[in-house]
């Protein structure tokens, strides 16, 4: 998976660190100052990096929670963020981390405890419940057997019931949590796009019956699961639609589903720019596009109208008061 | 379709193997560096010794070269406190003593080993750190990175002197053997960058129309920049063969063949109908 794992001189000694050089001994392992020495250098090629990431272990510095941008996530209180990971070890075309970051390398902060201490912070100074959503970087879960970050927020998260843990992710990677008791408030949300854009456009990324599969088994375990129809692409016919609806649903118990929602494919203009660059010879940034407050989409005549029947098949499926939009 | 490497090694010694398992021919008339290429995307020049002969010979070469999409390996000997004389190093870590800036070459997984490296002035003798140690790498990694993206510069070193085979003895005329000792291991990794290089260059090459048009008509800076995008956008999305023919079409200037490629990508990207979708 890694070609080799980069550590900071910082962490040299942390528990987690030392268990991950362990995990990949045979790997080289290279020490540096700062992970940003490696991670945000110019002229890296994230493309081509994409085919030997390496893995950066760090401590996170500066500000661990921040607000989720507006319209993200479900109505549900206070959203926050945090990103105990930078990247992900899937490669999804439409992903807009290729367009945000200068290398593909996953940056692993170690430092869970501060990030702990953070949450607390920020679920002191709230009122009601907070929302913690923890795939806004990366993959909540598909480093999991290295990181053990379920491992260690879920029963983190379990004990400040007004916080809720959203692990975003598109993992098979569930079996530290069918080793622990469910968590209501710690939400897996999976994400899906059809079939043949999912061929198309998500690279080492799980099947969509695999997926499924993994949570149909959390579901059945009693954790609280969601779904996510992210990014909507109109590639994809109704038709491609409506058998991934039936296909989801028929699985799982819709009526305990937590929240389902679409996302349009949209991307800052400013990480759409660098993704062209990186992808010129990719037909789905070949497309026409629109930009409206510096946010890119896809052109798509009658949008509204076809988002509009792709709502209305899904809401034969799900009780309406458990779906929304995904802004951003 | 192979890509293109250029080698770049300090001393005339280093270079005899590396010309001859690549059957390179010397560049005539000499420059102000000996250099030698063959057919096939494969150039050498020999810097001298130094951080700053690295750094002039990458520019030198570079400057002799059309446009492209190459990728630089250094190979030379080096210094070793603990490695056996003759152990080949891909180096992931270069720092440079003088300067104390870092750089951070990629790590293929090809299966060598890898090894930190420190370029020093002048030959180390006390081999104080767990590194190899050596006289141009950080040149030329600055240098060459600053050509092309930083995932196509590699620096491999073969170790010639250690603690117990102390710099003063090394013996220069053995070091075409050291690197015939390696020659599966440089080839493999000359093959992996000609491979990742002609990968660079497919991803990001121009469709040969692209400069038929710009001998065509006359561009603006702004414009010229837009035909690059557009030409890309018809590949993409697999209408080469209109955008030849749009290239065979007289139009009356820049702007009128501008509003005819427009039109057209808008009109594909409406159908959705690309024959690359057509064929999944």
């Amino acid at each position: 998976m890694f070609s080799a794992v980069y550590f900071e001189s910082e962490v040299r000694d942390h528990p987690r660190t030392r268990a991950i050089l362990e995990r990949y001994r045979e790997l080289p392992h290279i020490e540096c100052e700062r992970f940003g020495q490696i991670f945000n250098r110019k002229a890296q090629n994230f493309r081509m990096q994409k085919q030997y990431p390496a893995l950066i272990l760090a401590r996170k510095h500066g500000r661990k929670v921040l607000p989720a941008p507006a319209g993200y996530g479900f109505e549900a209180g206070q959203s926050h963020y945090f990103s105990h990971m930078l990247n992900c070890i899937y490669d999804c075309r439409y992903c807009f981390l290729q367009g945000m970051y200068r290398s593909a390398h996953c940056v692993l902060f170690v430092n869970f405890e501060d990030f702990a201490d953070s949450i607390l912070q920020s679920i002191a100074a709230g009122s009601g419940t907070q929302v913690f959503y923890s795939g806004y970087d990366c993959d909540s879960l598909a480093l999991e057997p290295v990181s053990n970050f379920a491992e260690f927020f879920v029963p983190f998260f379990a004990q400040h019931p007004r916080a809720v843990l959203e692990l975003r992710t598109k993992s098979t990677q569930i079996s530290g949590l069918l080793q622990m008791a469910p968590a209501p408030n710690c939400i897996v949300a999976m994400s899906f796009t059809t079939e043949a854009c999912a061929k198309r456009w998500e690279r080492d990324v799980p099947s969509i019956e695999k997926r499924l599969k993994a949570l149909a088994r959390l579901q059945e375990a009693g954790w609280p699961v969601a779904i996510r129809f992210e990014p909507l692409l109109p590639e994809a016919d109704q038709k491609a639609y409506a058998s991934l609806f039936d296909l989801i649903f028929r699985r799982l118990d819709a009526g305990r589903v937590h929240s389902t929602s679409t996302g349009l494919f949209r991307m800052p203009a400013d990480y759409f720019r660098n993704t062209l660059k990186l992808y010129p010879d990719e037909p789905l940034f070949a497309r026409e596009t629109r930009t409206e407050n510096g946010i890119v989409s896809l052109e798509q005549p009658n949008r509204e109208a076809w988002l509009a029947e792709l709502e209305e098949m899904l809401f034969r499926h799900i009780d309406p008061a458990s779906y929304y939009r995904c802004a951003n | 379709m192979n890509g293109e490497v250029n080698l770049v090694v300090a001393h005339p010694l280093e270079a005899k193997e590396l010309i001859e398992w690549f059957e390179l021919g010397e560049v005539e008339p000499r420059g102000k560096y000996r250099c030698y290429e063959n057919k096939k995307g494969i150039a050498l020049v020999i810097s001298g010794m130094g951080v700053r002969n690295a750094v002039n010979a990458v520019d030198w070469l570079h400057g002799r070269q059309s446009p492209g999409f190459r990728a630089w390996l250094n190979v030379g000997i080096a210094g070793h406190p603990s490695a056996a004389v003759g152990q080949g190093l891909l180096i992931n870590r270069i720092e440079h003593r003088r300067s104390g800036d870092c750089f951070w070459p990629p790590i293929p997984d090809l299966g060598l080993q890898g090894c930190g490296l420190v370029t020093v002035d002048e030959p180390e003798t006390t081999y104080e750190q767990d590194a190899a140690f050596d006289m141009e790498a950080a040149g030329f990694f600055a240098q060459a990175a600053g050509l092309t993206t930083t995932d196509l510069v590699y620096v491999f070193k073969i170790v010639s002197d250690n603690r117990e085979n102390p710099v003063d003895e090394v013996n220069l005329q053995r070091v075409p053997e050291l690197l015939r000792n390696l020659e599966s291991a440089i080839r493999k990794l000359v093959d992996h960058l000609r491979e990742r290089s002609a990968a660079i260059a497919d991803w990001y090459g121009m469709p040969a129309e692209f400069e038929s048009l710009l001998r065509r008509h006359r561009f603006s800076a702004t414009r010229k920049a837009a035909l690059a995008q557009y030409c890309r956008r018809f590949c993409a999305l697999g209408m080469q063969g209109r955008l030849s023919e749009i290239a065979r079409v007289r139009f009356r200037d820049a702007a009128s063949l501008m509003t005819a490629m427009r039109l057209e990508l808008a009109s594909a990207s409406e159908s959705g109908k690309t024959s690359r979708q057509g064929a999944e």
